[in-house]
């Protein structure tokens, strides 16, 4: 019950829908530095972790401990926007998906390679174990060339069936092309079917739906703190 | 003994397994006249290298104990060491490393630097010592100095400086280059004993002399004078070059390499030159003692003679006749007759015998000066304590003791195997700090604790040869907990009253699961109960816990409630009551849906990266979860939960998948509940016990 109440509440299903997150190939989360990228990923994320799936969260610039910290805050601000929650109820619900989760943290891009990954994901099959369904890739930096990167990882997603979204900061100064996209998704566009971008606005975050199929250029406020939409 | 500090070097052997320390050291005692004949170490004539005494080293070809002896060389008294390179027997590096003033790192010249030598260098970091490192077997088939130069400096992070070239490598290996010299050296003779100098060979002049304006250039950082006859463009001497490395190596911002095959009787003499050269002597080492009548402030220990004594116990062998302690003398002068207090315990020791070491066996000395190692015969300490003369209270730094990691069930095979058994653990937990033992008060099994698989194999033969002692040795058995999921209600009359004194007593009330390990709650009215068998009614539910009703684990997590009972003018008593509350708990206890509870462990998994989904993947083996995982420069750190009884043998698979470069912790986290197979599995096996116990 809690758990279907908290998808409800979450900004992923509002903005992408539930079942968009896991459908396609690439999705990619888009703003400036410090607009709430990575805590959008992290109620992506949460969305799964609360379907009893397992989600791999990849940084390059965050460290586990800040990786778990921004797990419990996500969780907290979407028990919070329900309302009143038996704080018993809710840490065990927490405790039971939590597990699902696993970060890894690498100390910048130049460490990270997808052959890393695989051979993890690999060592899941050789114990028979469930596969992560979700792998969220938070910090690569999409000015310089990641083709090889994306081809590796898009080799990957077949391989092992997952869905990956990606952060991707994009910057203040540059323009955007004529379907609103920053350069970074537009360099990489054929491989992106799902994105979302996060624009401040006055006291709010806007989450524009840049690409979704149907929910193609939609528009939906969230709380610039919590990321939880904000009821119009 | 040579008394002049300056010509003394301590020093110790150490290196990944099998890279040649002990063939090393057998070649070093034999330039050095110390042995007549040189012995390999899996010998065919099975007499096996001097330094491994013990019959198992002879036998597994792997040296087990350190060994000390000490030897002459070009009028300097050497002091060495050669110690274990296999992880499980880590203390005995550590202890070496704790006295010693310097180290020869060897390394393979076809595998580098190892799991071992990332260890051995953390060890040496902890307390300090310089080293100069000796690249081996420049004979075997892939051999790569250069390649092994470039790891030290990429994986251990030092300074490393080639001081010699190759002449040839593989089975074309013929000698060195000296580039300090520029002087090529040859080895002759049935056992290489004599060291022939040459002309550097002209195809290889080009070589040498870039390899010589590299090493200069690295080594000028440390001497001003070679910085300027570099600018200046002044003759370079070779001792200018010398006094910048061993400037560099006993500040611990260089490293010198070296390099040849000890088997092959090649580089040995110019190694133990170098020793000399670049290492340093007990002068150049500052040793320092806490005073514990001053506050503790620190006290730097002079190396004089005539000072009062300070010696630090390193180890120790408890042997037939008594025990043989090991000492560092670190001031003043221990002679034969002296009488000297233990720091830690304050107790007087009168020094009979003092002894110097070659290998296993001893030599009558009347006395250890300071900066010499040697050992005491017939007193009484723990390896770590430092001993000083009676007008001074110094103690000085033990060693690190690294915490165990794997653990053994022992059992004796028959009685008398089980007073041995307990003499031999008493001996080997002595002597060996890292190798713990303890009786499981839950389970009654003996637990041996080692450093790894090989670790306890090898107490556990020793207990075989030395003490006649047979065990079986298995896995140790988790200690598993009961609770409960779901409150249930229980209402239980405890009666007997057939006539004479009789039993009443009845309880009222729920249980239900708690955070706490045990709580009781009185909610009795009205005297239903009398108030002096409330107390009573909380021992007999307590008393439950100690064995669960099902598969006798302890319970834990059970609150319980009383709210209703009755009693009996004549018949109720606080045995009554217990009973009563016995059965209550019983009652309720099935009804509240038990389960079994498994430790779950904390494990910390530190692996080069190139290991980490290798390592990731054996926890998710071991129904661990992964918890994150955080890349640190060249190496990750793996923080995962795993379930105590899936960790046993895990240093062992550990290591074969990592290549023996990862290490772990681990510490107890938290009971949870474990899985319906699991909880299956361990039913049927309590019942088979119990089954075998009834026959």
């Amino acid at each position: 019950m809690l758990k279907s109440d908290l998808i409800l509440r979450s900004p992923a299903k509002k903005t992408i829908g539930a079942e968009n997150i896991t459908n396609g190939q690439f999705g990619a989360v888009l703003s400036r530095a410090g607009v709430g990228k990575t805590g959008f990923l992290v109620q992506i994320a949460l969305t799964r972790l609360l379907c009893d799936e397992k989600v791999l969260h990849i940084s390059l610039c965050d460290t586990i401990e800040k990786i778990t910290i921004r797990y419990n805050e996500g969780y907290a601000s979407l028990v919070d926007s329900i309302g009143y929650v038996d704080a018993q109820i809710a840490e065990r619900l927490w405790d039971e998906i939590q597990h699902h989760k696993t970060g890894i943290a690498y100390n910048n891009e130049s460490t990270f390679t997808v052959n890393k990954i695989r051979d993890y994901l690999d060592s899941f099959k050789g114990a028979d174990i469930t596969l992560p369904t979700l792998m969220i890739i938070d910090g690569l930096d999409f000015d310089t060339d990641l083709s090889d990167t994306l081809s590796d990882l898009k080799q990957l997603q077949q391989d092992f069936g997952l869905c990956t979204w990606f952060s991707m900061k994009s910057h203040r100064e540059e323009p955007l092309n004529q379907n609103g996209y920053p350069i970074q998704l537009e360099k990489y566009d054929m491989l992106f079917d799902r994105a979302v971008f996060l624009v401040p606005e006055e006291n709010k975050t806007q989450a524009i739906v840049l690409k979704d199929g149907d929910r193609t250029d939609q528009k939906f406020l969230l709380d610039p703190a919590s990321l939880m939409p904000v009821e119009e | 003994m040579i008394r002049d500090l300056k010509r003394v070097r301590n020093i110790g052997i150490s290196a990944h397994i099998d890279s040649g320390k002990t063939t090393l050291t057998e070649r070093i005692l034999f330039y050095t006249n110390r042995i007549h004949k040189i012995n390999e170490v899996r010998g065919k004539d099975g007499t096996g290298a001097v330094m491994d005494s013990m019959e198992l080293e002879k036998e597994r070809g792997i040296t087990i104990a350190s060994a000390a002896t000490h030897c002459e060389w070009d009028n300097h008294a050497v002091n060495i060491i050669d110690t274990p390179g296999h992880v499980d027997f880590t203390v005995e590096v550590e202890r070496s490393l704790r006295v010693l003033d310097g180290v020869v790192l060897i390394l393979c010249s076809v595998s580098g630097v190892q799991s071992q030598s990332i260890t051995v260098d953390q060890q040496m970091k902890r307390y300090e010592v310089p080293c100069i490192a000796f690249v081996n077997k420049c004979d075997r088939s892939g051999a790569n100095p250069l390649k092994v130069c470039k790891q030290l400096r990429d994986k251990l992070g030092h300074n490393s400086v080639m001081l010699q070239l190759p002449i040839g490598l593989e089975d074309k290996h013929e000698g060195i280059i000296d580039l300090v010299k520029m002087k090529a050296f040859y080895f002759e003779g049935d056992n290489g004993e004599r060291m022939v100098e040459a002309d550097i060979p002209a195809e290889l002049k080009g070589d040498a002399e870039a390899a010589r304006e590299e090493m200069i250039d690295a080594v000028s950082l440390f001497s001003e004078a070679l910085t300027d006859a570099i600018l200046e463009e002044a003759q370079i001497t070779e001792e200018m070059i010398m006094s910048a490395v061993r400037t560099g190596t006993i500040a611990r911002e260089m490293t010198a390499v070296f390099l040849g095959s000890a088997y092959k009787n090649k580089g040995v003499q110019p190694l133990l030159n170098a020793v000399l050269d670049y290492l340093p002597c007990p002068l150049d080492i500052r040793n320092e003692a806490i005073d514990l009548d001053n506050n503790e402030e620190a006290v730097i220990l002079d190396s004089d003679f005539d000072k009062p004594a300070v010696a630090l116990a390193f180890k120790l062998e408890d042997g037939q006749y008594g025990q043989l302690t090991y000492i560092r003398v670190y001031q003043g002068c221990v002679n034969k007759g002296d009488t000297l207090i233990n720091a830690r315990d304050h107790k007087k020791v009168k020094i009979g015998r003092l002894i110097r070491m070659h290998s296993n066996q001893m030599e009558d000395v009347d006395a250890i000066p300071a900066g010499h190692i040697g050992a005491i015969f017939g007193i009484d300490c723990a390896s770590g304590d430092t001993f000083v003369s009676p007008n001074i209270n110094y103690s000085m730094m033990s060693m690190h003791v690294m915490d165990p990691v794997i653990s053994l069930s022992i059992t004796p095979k028959d009685n008398k195997a089980q007073i041995n058994m307990s003499k031999a653990l008493n001996r080997f937990t002595k002597e060996d700090p890292t190798f713990k033992t303890y009786v499981d008060h839950e389970t009654g099994d003996t637990i041996i604790q080692g450093m790894g698989e090989l670790h306890l194999e090898v107490y556990v033969e020793r207990m075989k040869r030395e003490y006649k002692a047979e065990v079986d040795t298995g896995q140790p058995r988790v200690a598993y907990r009961e609770t409960i999921t779901r409150k249930a209600p229980f209402n239980y009359t405890h009666k007997k009253q057939t006539g004479g004194a009789g039993q009443f007593g009845r309880v009222a009330g729920f249980i239900e699961p708690t955070e706490e390990e045990f709580e009781f709650v009185n909610k009795i009215t009205g005297g239903r109960i009398p108030t002096q068998y409330i107390p009573a009614c909380e021992k007999g539910f307590e008393g439950c816990l100690v064995k669960g009703p099902s598969l006798e684990f302890p319970v834990t997590g059970i609150k319980i409630t009383l709210e209703d009972g009755a009693y009996h003018a004549v018949d109720s008593s606080e045995m009554a009551f217990q009973s009563a509350a016995r059965g209550g708990f019983l009652e309720a206890y099935n009804k509240a849906k038990p389960v079994i509870m498994e430790p779950i462990m904390k494990v910390v998994i530190e692996t080069p990266n190139e290991f980490q989904g290798a390592c990731m993947g054996l926890i998710n083996q071991r129904r661990g979860i992964i918890q994150g995982s955080q890349e640190e420069g060249v190496m990750s750190v793996i923080e995962s939960q795993v379930p105590l009884s899936d960790m046993f043998g895990f240093s062992t698979v550990l290591r074969s998948a990592t290549q023996g470069k990862a290490q772990f912790t681990m510490e107890f986290s938290s009971y949870k509940q474990a899985p319906q197979s699991i909880a299956d599995e361990i039913a049927k096996k309590k019942a088979e016990e119990k089954a075998a116990k009834n026959k």
